[in-house]
């Protein structure tokens, strides 16, 4: 296996593993969020399974986007390390900037479906 | 399997992959976006937003795949691209980037026609309140 197809899967793996974790983390509370403001599940739904295809692509097109020219044949365990670092770096870039279109757009949501008293 | 084997193989897959992709997308929406278009909109409405949905994110998908340039847009030429396999494999690299990309742009596009469609139902409620 080269060292490139190496770095990949080990991107690969981790961003997975953070994709998990990110949904994990914010999936009940935005549920929460999305059934107080709209009221009507199938919106809920919606937005949550909106949620779950634009973080999963948006990280792996930043594994797949990621280049590892700079590592070579009988490169050393920290150089490994480096690249992997490299590519979550764009993993990590990559899902701030979805986190925070999605926020944007759940503000949006708010302020257009606030129920006047 | 010659470089030129790869290109025409790949190029194929990874098309297909890519179309799938946008159609994973789309059925994962598909359901909840019917029930809120069937809410908000007439018949003949919600089947046009059904339909309008299922050929944007899948033509994201193929539009994604396909701005890939494998000549760089005529500044590189066909020798140039058979004769490197690693080249080949950081342009399929860059067709699976990118389609994810557009159908994240789709997505985010729709997620801002459905705020747009609740505020309508909302104001429909609002309006008759025991529907």
């Amino acid at each position: 296996m080269s060292p490139h197809s190496i770095v990949f899967l080990a991107s690969f793996v981790i961003a997975i593993l953070v994709v998990g974790l990110l949904y994990r983390l914010l999936h009940p509370s935005l549920r929460g969020l999305l059934d107080e403001i709209i009221g009507l599940p199938a919106a809920t739904d919606f937005y949550l399974r909106a949620f779950a295809i634009v973080i999963v692509f948006v990280a792996l097109a930043a594994v797949f986007g990621a280049g590892h020219g700079d590592i070579k044949d009988g490169a050393r365990f920290m150089e490994y390390v480096w690249s992997v670092a490299s590519s979550m770096q764009d993993v990590f870039q990559n899902l701030i900037i979805a986190l925070l279109v999605y926020v944007t757009l759940a503000t949006v949501l708010m302020a257009a479906l606030r129920r006047k008293h | 399997m010659t470089n030129e084997h790869y290109l025409i193989v790949s190029y194929f897959l990874f098309a297909f992959v890519s179309l799938g992709l946008g159609v994973v997308a789309y059925r994962l929406l598909r359901t909840p976006f019917g029930a809120i278009a069937d809410a908000v909109a007439g018949k003949s409405s919600s089947a046009l937003l059904k339909r309008v949905l299922h050929v944007s994110i899948t033509m994201a998908a193929v539009l994604g795949f396909l701005s890939v340039s494998y000549t760089q847009h005529g500044c590189v030429n066909y020798e140039y691209v058979v004769k490197n396999r690693d080249y080949l494999v950081q342009l399929n690299r860059e067709q699976i980037q990118s389609t994810g990309n557009w159908i994240v742009y789709a997505v985010f596009a729709w997620c801002a026609v459905v705020v747009i469609c609740l505020v309508v139902w909302r104001n429909k409620q609002d309006v008759s309140p025991r529907e």
